[in-house]
C-alpha cells in the first residue's frame, strides 16, 4: 500500500478527527477500518467512540482521557505509528470479515414516489433505472447519521441526481433512495431529500438484536428486486433481517 | 406503585448518562440534554449520578404518585405545586399515595430533571435507559409519556416510613442555583473545518448575537441572525459529528449538533462548543440569545478540569 497522507484535527475539546488525503475507495476504507481496531484495541478505556467516516475517522476521548496529556501524546504516537505500519505494510490488514449482504427491495410503483422523476431526470426507463441500481455491489463505507444508515459507495454514474429542493417531510422506514451520487435506506421513518425508488420490507436496526445492525464497514450490499407479494410475505416473517445472520461485526 | 401522569407535558422521557461506545452504528449518545442537572437531582436523593430521571421540558406534566416515595427536581424553574402547596427546585420532596405534582407556569430555562427512589421496572436498551427520541427506541415503550401513562416503579417502599427524619436529608448548597437568564455566552474551540472558513466569517460569526429558533429539539438546536455568506459553496467530506459542533449549512444560519444528534455530518462546522458549556444546551429556548467566544484547547480543558473538580467536590 502507499503512503497514506494525513492530518490530525480537533473536533471540540473532547475529539481529534484523522484526515486522510487519499481518495475514496475500497482501499481508504479497509485503511481506517484497519486503524479504527488498532486505536480501540490500544486504548481501550480512554477511547469512548470511533467513528470512521469516508476519508477520516474521529477518535472521542472520555473526560479523564481528555484530561490526560502522556494519553494526548501516546496518542498522536500511535496514530503515526499505526498508519505508518499499515502502509509499509508492516501490519498486517483485515478484511476477511466482510460479507455479501442481499436486501430484498420491492420497487413497484407503491413504494417508489420518485422513481418516475428520477427516470426522466436520468434519461433512462424505469427498468433500467431499476436494473442499474439492482445489478451492483456496493461497499458499505461506514454507518452514521441515523441508527444503522449504511453509506453506500458504487452507485452507478448514470442514476447521479440531485437531491429534492424541497425535501419530503415524510419517508418511510426502509425506503430506498437516491441522493446526489449516493444511495442508501433511510433505517427510521424520518423526513428527506432523496429520491424514493423503492423499499425494503426488512428492518436494518433493531437494538433488541445481538448486533442492533445488519452489516458493518467493508461488507458489500446488493439489492435484490422482489415483487409486491414478495414484500409482504417478507414483511409478515419474524425477526426480520437480511441474510447472513452475524453476530458482532465492529469496526 | 407508579407514576400516573395526568397531563404528560410537552416532552416528558426517560433520560439518564446516556449510551456510549455505539456511534460507529449511528447510534448517538442521547442522554439528559442538561446533565449537570440530572445529576444533582439524583444526588438529593443519594442515588448513583446517572440514574435515570424525567427529563421535562418547557411544558411540564401533572403527575399523580399511586405510593409514597421520594423525588427532586433540578435544572429548569417551574412553578411547583404539590397538591396545593409551592414545592421547589434543588430539594428533596417526600410525596404520599395520592399527591399530585403539578408542573405550572415555565419561569427559567428550558428542562427540568426529576429523579425519585426506587428502580424502573423496564430492561435498559443497549445498555441506558434514555429514549432516543429521534430514532424512536429505549425508556418507556420507546417514546415520550402520553397522557395517561403509568409509569412503575419497584422497591423502596417508602409507605413504611423507615423513619425518614432520621435519615440525613441532602440539601444543595445555593451556588447550585443554576440562572437561566435566557441570554448566554458559550465557549468554543476549533472543529475539523474551522480553518476553512473565511476571516470576514469568523469575524461575524464571533461578534454577533444569535437568536435561538423555534426550530430545537434533542437532535439540534437552529439559530438566526445575519447569515454568513458563502463566495464559494464548500464542499466537505463527511466525518464524525460530536455534541455542540456548530454546523454552517449553505443557508449562513447555524446548527448545533446536541445529545440525538446524528453521529456523522456533511456540513463544515465553524466551531464546537467547550464540554463544560454542553449542559447549557439543554436550557436554551426558542428567543434566547447566544454569542460565542473563541478559546485554546488547553484552556478548555482547564475550565473543564476544574468544572469537574468543583461538581467531585460537591456531589462527594
Amino acid at each position: 500500500m502507499n503512503t497514506i497522507g494525513f492530518n490530525i484535527v480537533n473536533n471540540g475539546d473532547r475529539a481529534l478527527t484523522i484526515v486522510f488525503k487519499k481518495e475514496i475507495g475500497h482501499a481508504l476504507s479497509v485503511a481506517i477500518i484497519n486503524i479504527c481496531k488498532l486505536v480501540k484495541e490500544r486504548f481501550p478505556g480512554q477511547v469512548e467512540d470511533i467513528i470512521p467516516s469516508y476519508q477520516s475517522m474521529t477518535i472521542c476521548f472520555t473526560v479523564q482521557a481528555a484530561l490526560d496529556n502522556q494519553f494526548q501524546l501516546e496518542l498522536n504516537r500511535f496514530i503515526n505509528y499505526s498508519i505508518n505500519a499499515l502502509s509499509d505494510n508492516r501490519i498486517a490488514v483485515v478484511t476477511d470479515a466482510s460479507q455479501l449482504i442481499e436486501i430484498p427491495v420491492c420497487y413497484d410503483k407503491v413504494f417508489a414516489p420518485d422513481l418516475s422523476e428520477l427516470a426522466d431526470y436520468c434519461h433512462l426507463t424505469e427498468s433500467a433505472v431499476v436494473s442499474r441500481h439492482s445489478n451492483k455491489e456496493y461497499l458499505v463505507h461506514m454507518l452514521g447519521f441515523l441508527p444503522g444508515f449504511l453509506y453506500l459507495g458504487g452507485l452507478d454514474n448514470a442514476l447521479n441526481c440531485p437531491r429534492k429542493t424541497s425535501p419530503s417531510s415524510r419517508i418511510y422506514a426502509g425506503s430506498v433512495g437516491i441522493g446526489g451520487n449516493q444511495t442508501g435506506i433511510y433505517p427510521v421513518q424520518s423526513p428527506g431529500g432523496w429520491h424514493i425508488i423503492g423499499r425494503t420490507p426488512i428492518r436494518l436496526f433493531d437494538p433488541e438484536w445481538q448486533s442492533p445492525v445488519i452489516a458493518s464497514p467493508l461488507d458489500r450490499v446488493k439489492f435484490v428486486a422482489i415483487s409486491e407479494q414478495e414484500f409482504k410475505q417478507i414483511e409478515q416473517r419474524d425477526n426480520l433481517r437480511a441474510l447472513p445472520r452475524k453476530g458482532h461485526g465492529n469496526p | 406503585m407508579s407514576f400516573y401522569f395526568i397531563k404528560a407535558g410537552l416532552q416528558t422521557s426517560l433520560q439518564d448518562g446516556g449510551r456510549y461506545g455505539q456511534r460507529h452504528l449511528g447510534i448517538s449518545q442521547s442522554g439528559a440534554m442538561d446533565a449537570n442537572s440530572m445529576r444533582m437531582a439524583n444526588w438529593l436523593l443519594n442515588k448513583p449520578l446517572d440514574s435515570p430521571v424525567l427529563e421535562i421540558a418547557i411544558v411540564g406534566p401533572t403527575i399523580r404518585f399511586d405510593h409514597a416515595l421520594t423525588i427532586a427536581v433540578c435544572g429548569a424553574q417551574f412553578e411547583l405545586h404539590l397538591n396545593s402547596k409551592r414545592v421547589y427546585n434543588n430539594q428533596v420532596i417526600h410525596v404520599e399515595l395520592g399527591d399530585c405534582l403539578i408542573f405550572s407556569s415555565l419561569q427559567q430555562g428550558a428542562r427540568a430533571y426529576l429523579a425519585f427512589t426506587g428502580e424502573l421496572d423496564i430492561s435498559p436498551m443497549l445498555a441506558s435507559y434514555s429514549t432516543h427520541l429521534t430514532a424512536c427506541f429505549g425508556g418507556f415503550k420507546n417514546r415520550a409519556f402520553k397522557n395517561r401513562d403509568y409509569l412503575k416503579i419497584i422497591g423502596n417502599d417508602d409507605s413504611n416510613k423507615i423513619d425518614q427524619c432520621a435519615l440525613p436529608q441532602r440539601t444543595l448548597p445555593d451556588e447550585c442555583f443554576m440562572p437561566y437568564p435566557g441570554n448566554y455566552l458559550m465557549r468554543c474551540t476549533e472543529s475539523v473545518e474551522s480553518s476553512k472558513f473565511t476571516k470576514r466569517q469568523k469575524t461575524l460569526f464571533f461578534s454577533q448575537a444569535y437568536k435561538v429558533s423555534a426550530d430545537l429539539n434533542r437532535m439540534g438546536i437552529q439559530l438566526h441572525a445575519k447569515t454568513l455568506e458563502f463566495d464559494q459553496p464548500m464542499v466537505i467530506s463527511s466525518s464524525g459529528l460530536t455534541q455542540g459542533s456548530i454546523q454552517i449549512p449553505p443557508s449562513g444560519q447555524p446548527i448545533i449538533s446536541c445529545v440525538d444528534g446524528q453521529t456523522i455530518g456533511g456540513y463544515p462546522r465553524i466551531a464546537n462548543i467547550i464540554s463544560a458549556d454542553l449542559p447549557r444546551l439543554g436550557q436554551l429556548k426558542s428567543g434566547d440569545k447566544i454569542n460565542f467566544i473563541m478559546i485554546s484547547r488547553d484552556y478548555a480543558l482547564q475550565i473543564l478540569a476544574a468544572t469537574n473538580h468543583w461538581y467531585d467536590e460537591l456531589l462527594k
